[in-house]
């Protein structure tokens, strides 16, 4: 209970209110087209997708859920957990994922028993896999919320996430 | 842009072709013989040029177009088995199989391997490597096979997914799965239940629902559709799992309501394995609901079938033999009288069983007591039920309409093809209109859901009825109230009606337990005429027409002629050489169904049940044993729809063909061929009878439209029935007004999804998952404020009841109601009901 209404004080906004959702339905017509644009002015609001918000969306839109839930997950820009306090990014484009760029991410999902796209029980991490963040000479690279962590490894990983509350 | 007839030449591996332009590359080949691999590309379905197996060279066109998705043009010249093409294909079907289990496919051992796999040693060994449920079933084995790959040259990939088994009637192994797009293609194209789609991307794309929900939970209608185009193994169903192939098919009617899909039987030896639907019928294309495709085998393949008669005495049960079966109950009949025998006999039977089931009552007995079950299934409604019948549209016509009303209809799960045609009907721009107490598959896409309170189901109609008036007359005065808050929507709706070219109403079972179901009835009725609308209601009986028109009721002669018209039982007499005594008048105070203690009653194909008279013997003929505590006195083993020839009538009015695909388990026989035994032994006349198509053709003289057996009429034609049909008034009243004492509000419906008098989950496994009868559905609020939570044992208390029921929690479930189906033969009156709820005490 505790839990529930803490996440629901991050997020800031109850997505069982209806007054959210008509607010963001106010600004389109219900066509199938709509769907990327409402899905990222309800990410805006909550910080995340939640599963109301899929369930308001579909009847909305008079398309399934589960193929709302498929265009979502296809982009990596929508979540579908509130995030948490600190937000993990491995990098998995080509040159860190050469250098164990995934070997990392496995030990981020191991250590925190945490998948990519998900938060810790705790609220205290989220995980993302993103491609590329651009800084490929630093290689494996690590980024905690705005911090860059380069050339990364399982050893030093521990250490280096504990310093985030 | 050519027209679609037009003819294009083209050149396909140096072979010149004149084929229809608007061809994709690959139908033109398939079409002159030429091979190409594929692995996403489905008849049925949209190319999707995903797998890239189907790549072809063309002159002129840069890399290798695929040729599912490639249009032919006039002069195109294509290679399909270019040392290049099949390097490439080589190359692609090598980097599928890293991800899939594959060493069956490319193992050395392989031809070897499947001569020792038929081993007859008694001990379980391991003879051969079998990875998947299809195994030899299997597409991509035959690609493999084809493309002569040999070894993989890429690291092998293992998914490592879970095994989904969570789900009734099929599993789903994702490990298997070569991501074709097949199944979401299915799912979203065909039957547009959009249940599957592709989640997340990459190399971590998998098929599913939404979140990690079950198939169950996101709304999945559990019609196989994408179990059938899956080209592995990855989908599989349960039944028939590990079983392989079937070796042959047999056509014929689905049981299970009065759609009447035509069905596949698949059959190895003389077992059913499952069923399929057949393509390009009238009634269902390709599709079949849960029932028709999951539940066939274990109904007709069940261990727990009836194989011989038996007769229970002191609690003991002995097995007997045809001939002493048939002269107990000779002895026993022939010490009755007319008055003192009954029969019921099913609406699921065929017109033949029906048909001599009636004769042998009304012949051998001198008795007009027969009945079906559909009296109280239909209670006061029934003669309304049966007035809309006669106004029967085909299905076809769903297929122009513009405008579609449905009442009380849910196709989730029953009666699913006609959802699919409704989702279709949408595509193309017409509008669904439903009309629905309680949250169902139609809600979320139709254009309207009016969801009446409960209690104002009648006056919605009625005012949708004065909204839309042939001529300005008034309609009947019990009308007035109109609805607040839903004045706008109706208003819509009666527009939408109004303005139809080609409106069609489509009646399902919500509203038929209702007390005021007569007026709804004949309310529907008004509706139609007045707004020109076709009418079809959905029966759940397969064959509720069959059963009129061969006249299995006392006021009913065959041919659905009233059985006190003095000429139709002369023309009986012509033909059945004996002279009937018509109905007696005021019968139905005297005799059955009314409750009085009869010396016989003879149960074909239903059950024995609490509400049903006494009697002193009671006879039970059908193709699984009565439950023990209702055993009756001699049982007599049936065959089942799967093992008899006949014919049924569906719920537009045609006559298909039921044919037998297997025999029946050990000595059950046809139901008609009983009766005809004990009635030849008890000295009777016209029974013999040595085939269905033998009593078909004497049907043929009293009933039109009978009379060619193998190719039964197809044509859709609305019921005729002349008499009406007597009912009981309903003995108690329901409460209008809200009352202190009984706040809530509860409807109930009762199961549909029966067979022969027995609910389909007793004998399907699956069933039991999804058709929850016997479990009151709360409102997450009202369960809130009575404290009760999911699983509890509820006692539900009205003025004329008290009932205990496990709780289910359902959100869409509108505060203040309930909702209960009830099993077969229970009865608690007609809705609404007031009642008040409390946990039961432990
Ligand atoms: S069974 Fe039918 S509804 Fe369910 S996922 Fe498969 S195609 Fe879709
Ligand atoms: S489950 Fe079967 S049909 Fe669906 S994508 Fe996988 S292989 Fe294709
Ligand atoms: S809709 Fe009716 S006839 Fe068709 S498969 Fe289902 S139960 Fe059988
Ligand atoms: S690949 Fe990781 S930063 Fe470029
Ligand atoms: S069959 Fe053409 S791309 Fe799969």
């Amino acid at each position: 209970m505790t839990k529930k209404r803490t996440a629901r004080r991050r997020s800031g906004k109850d997505p069982a209110r209806d007054k959210h959702f008509a607010r963001i339905f106010s600004e389109f017509r219900g066509e199938e087209g709509d769907l990327i644009p409402i899905l990222q002015k309800t990410q805006e609001r909550f910080g995340f997708i939640p599963r109301e918000a899929v369930r308001r969306i579909a009847r909305f839109l008079k398309i399934s859920e589960n193929q709302i839930y498929g265009v979502a997950s296809f982009y990596s820009q929508f979540r579908f957990t509130a995030p948490g306090r600190n937000s993990i990014k491995v990098c998995l484009g080509t040159a860190c994922h050469v250098r164990g760029g995934q070997i990392l991410c496995d030990a981020v999902e191991r250590e925190l028993d945490l998948k990519p796209g998900g938060t810790t029980e705790d609220r205290r991490y989220d995980l993302e896999r993103v491609a590329c963040l651009g800084c490929c000479a630093l290689a494996p690279v690590v980024q905690v919320n705005a911090d860059i962590h380069s050339r990364m490894t399982v050893i030093r990983l521990k250490e280096t996430l504990d310093k985030y509350e | 842009m050519s027209k679609r007839n037009d003819k294009v030449s083209i050149s396909i591996d140096n072979s010149p072709f004149k084929v229809g332009s608007g061809l994709t590359i690959l139908e033109a080949a398939e079409q002159n013989d030429v091979y190409i691999p594929t692995l996403c590309a489905h008849k049925e379905l949209t190319p999707f040029g995903g797998c890239r197996m189907c790549i072809v060279e063309v002159e002129g066109m840069r890399g290798l177009p695929t040729a599912c998705t490639t249009p032919v043009e006039e002069g195109m010249i294509i290679r399909t088995r270019t040392r290049q093409v099949q390097a490439e294909r080589k190359e692609i079907l090598q980097l599928i199989l890293s991800e899939h289990t594959s060493s069956c496919l490319i193992c050395e051992e392989k031809d070897e391997c499947k001569g020792f796999m038929g081993t007859i040693r008694k001990a379980g060994v391991t003879t051969g490597c079998r990875y998947c449920p299809n195994d030899r079933a299997c597409e991509l084995q035959d690609v493999v096979e084809k493309m002569e790959i040999r070894e993989i040259g890429y690291p092998v990939y293992y998914r490592n997914l879970r095994v989904e088994k969570d789900d009734p009637f099929y599993d789903r192994d994702y490990n298997l799965c070569i991501l074709c797009g097949r199944c979401i293609r299915m799912c979203q194209e065909i039957r547009t239940a959009n249940t599957l789609a592709f989640k997340q991307r990459g190399r971590y794309t998998v098929i599913g629902p939404a979140y990690e929900r079950t198939h169950l939970e996101a709304g999945c209608e559990f019609c196989g559709a994408c179990v059938s185009v899956c080209p592995t193994g990855a989908l599989a169903e349960k039944v028939s799992k590990w079983e392989g192939k079937a070796e042959r098919e047999q056509t014929t009617t689905c049981p299970f309501c009065g759609v009447g899909c035509q069905i596949r039987l698949q059959i190895r030896g003389d077992e059913v394995l499952g069923s399929l639907p057949e393509q390009d019928t009238l009634i269902n294309d390709g599709q079949l609901c849960v029932k028709g495709r999951f539940c066939v085998a274990e109904v007709v393949n069940n261990h727990r079938r009836l194989r011989r008669p038996y007769r229970t005495q002191n609690n003991t049960r002995r097995e007997l033999s045809w001939n002493e079966a048939i002269d107990l109950a000779t002895e026993r009949l022939s010490a009755c009288s007319a008055e003192e025998f009954g029969m019921l006999i099913s609406p699921n039977c065929s017109n033949e069983d029906l048909y001599i089931a009636q004769k042998f009552a009304r012949v051998v007995m001198g008795s007009h007591n027969i009945d079906t079950s559909a009296r109280w299934f239909y209670g006061t409604g029934l003669n309304g039920y049966l007035n809309l019948t006669q106004m029967a549209v085909p299905l076809s016509d769903l297929r122009e309409a513009s405008v579609i009303l449905c009442l009380g209809l849910d196709t989730r799960f029953s009666r699913s093809v006609v959802g699919v045609e409704l989702r279709k009907a949408i595509a193309r721009g017409a509008k669904v209109l439903t009309i629905n107490p309680r949250h169902h598959s139609l809600s979320v896409i139709a254009e309207k859901w009016i969801q009446p309170t409960s209690g104002t189901e009648l006056s919605l109609i009625d005012s949708l009825v004065k909204l839309t008036p042939r001529k300005a007359k008034p309609s009947r005065a019990s009308s007035k109230a109109t609805i607040k808050g839903l004045s706008d929507e109706l208003l819509a709706v009666a527009e939408m009606l109004k303005g139809a070219s080609s409106p069609m109403i489509l009646v399902g079972s919500e509203f038929l337990q209702h007390d005021e179901s007569p007026q709804i009835l004949e309310s529907i009725k008004t509706l139609a005429q007045n707004t020109g609308a076709g009418v079809l209601p959905l029966p759940a009986q397969n064959n509720l027409f069959g059963s009129i028109l061969m006249g299995t009721y006392p006021e009913l002669l065959p041919g659905g002629f009233s059985s006190s018209s003095r000429k139709r039982l002369a023309d009986l007499k012509k033909i059945w050489g004996l002279k009937i005594p018509g109905l007696p008048p005021a019968w139905e105070k005297k005799m059955f169904p009314v409750d009085k203690k009869l010396k016989v009653l003879y149960l074909v194909g239903e059950v024995p049940l609490d509400t049903l008279p006494e009697s002193e013997f009671l006879i039970v003929q059908n193709i699984y044993p009565p439950d023990p505590w209702h055993a009756g006195d001699l049982a007599l083993p049936a065959a089942s729809f799967a093992e008899v020839d006949g014919t049924f009538i569906n719920g537009e009015g045609r006559i298909q063909r039921v044919r037998k695909a297997v025999h029946p388990p050990g000595e059950a026989l046809p139901d008609w061929e009983i009766l005809c035994r004990i009635a030849r032994k008890m000295g009777n006349k016209g029974f013999n009878f040595s085939s269905a198509r033998k009593v078909h053709k004497e049907i043929s003289s009293l009933v039109k439209g009978f009379g060619n057996f193998d190719k039964p009429s197809r044509k859709a034609s609305p019921l005729t029935c002349e008499a009406e049909l007597f009912i009981p008034r309903a003995k108690s009243k329901t409460m209008k007004t809200a009352d202190k004492r009984f706040p809530l509000v509860l409807n109930t419906s009762v199961v549909e999804h029966t067979h022969r008098g027995f609910l389909l989950s007793t004998w399907v496994e699956g069933a039991r998952e999804l058709f929850p009868e016997g479990v009151l559905e709360v409102n997450s609020e009202d369960a809130k404020k009575a404290k009760i939570s999911e699983g509890d044992e509820v006692v539900v208390t009205s003025a004329n009841f008290e009932k205990t029921w496990p709780v289910r929690i359902v959100s869409e479930q509108p505060q203040g109601t309930m909702h209960v189906t009830l099993r077969q033969g229970e009865s608690v009156g007609s809705n609404p009901h007031r009642v008040r709820i409390r946990k039961k005490n432990v």
